[in-house]
């Protein structure tokens, strides 16, 4: 856990984590709207299932992400899209980021 | 690599190391989820030069202009096919696991597209009947038409999208088009095919400067 006053507070604890960075960002590099599958997500950002599952459900809990799942048993198939609170988050951890490297 | 525990909760995650991989991730998702990628273009532009210039080397001093030959057509329709199937192949890599928010709304925008494209050979044969003459119909018309009526329409789906990159991409394509009639109908094919080339080279190299910037 970050100590209380570090230099990474401002920074969205839900972000500031490589492998939930990574997905954030791949999924900000879509057009608003579309979505991705979770097949392509994991091939693109190179995780195992179970871990991009542990990140997507935290991201999800966040409100930062949206999961739809269709089809039924082998058919189906999950996508991933970011929120409009998710884009925003990312936004405003980009800005935080650019200031606290400004500041260095 | 455990990414679950590897500065899980970000307190070991250097903002440095942060900033370069959120770079880098963006840069690499934009790759490998951009259509038409700057490959794309550059196939595109080859094949369009070779079309047009299969069918300007079949009209070039011809007097009076009758047209291109139909062995020239067959190597601009495979010229065509050749870019159709790169722009089919390359969609398929870029959009693999994306769903779009409507795929009904991917076809309503290109009616516009079609019906522009589309007027063109009605205009064709509405001159050809009412006795234009050949240099006309078959020769500054369908070279310069297509790309002033789609460049045109795509310049205004542009605008309403606020898509500088596009827009200023259809107005170069109008702006071919409509300077290459001036080259008659022989130097019309020459100057459209090395316009459109041009135009789609410098496309290319905007994406891959845009994507280092």
């Amino acid at each position: 856990m970050t100590g209380p006053g570090t230099a990474t507070d401002a920074l969205d604890p839900l972000i500031h984590v490589p492998a939930r960075l990574r997905i954030v960002a791949t999924l900000a590099a879509l057009p608003d709207g579309d979505a991705l599958s979770f097949t392509r997500l994991q091939k693109m950002i190179g995780l195992t299932p179970g871990n991009l599952i542990t990140h997507l459900r935290k991201l999800e809990d966040a409100g930062y992400l949206v999961t739809e799942k269709t089809g039924n048993g082998v058919a189906s198939r999950t996508s991933v899209a970011l929120s409009n609170r998710g884009r925003t988050a990312l936004d405003a951890y980009t800005a935080a980021l650019r200031d606290l490297l400004a500041g260095l | 690599m455990d990414e679950t525990t590897t500065g899980d909760e970000g307190g070991e995650f250097d903002p440095k190391e942060a900033a370069k991989l959120l770079e880098t991730t963006t840069r690499r998702a934009q790759r490998q989820l951009e259509f038409p990628s700057p490959l794309l273009a550059l196939i595109q532009a080859g094949a369009l030069l070779a079309a047009y210039g299969s069918i300007w080397l079949s009209v070039r001093g011809q007097n009076p202009y009758s047209g291109p030959s139909g062995a020239a057509l067959v190597e601009l329709y495979a010229f065509v096919a050749v870019a159709a199937v790169a722009v089919g192949l390359e969609a398929r890599r870029a959009r693999a696991g994306v769903s779009r928010r409507s795929s009904r709304q991917e076809w309503t925008r290109a009616v516009p597209f079609i019906a522009a494209f589309l007027s063109v050979y009605v205009l064709m044969g509405a001159l050809r009947h009412d006795g234009f003459s050949f240099a006309i119909v078959y020769g500054i018309l369908p070279a310069a038409g297509p790309l002033i009526v789609v460049g045109a329409a795509a310049a205004g789906y542009a605008a309403a999208r606020e898509d500088l990159q596009m827009l200023a991409l259809a107005v170069a394509l109008v702006a071919v088009g409509a300077g290459s009639a001036f080259a008659g109908p022989s130097g019309v094919w020459a100057v459209t095919g090395v316009g459109f080339c041009a135009v789609l080279v410098c496309r290319a190299i905007a994406q891959v400067w845009l994507r280092r910037a």
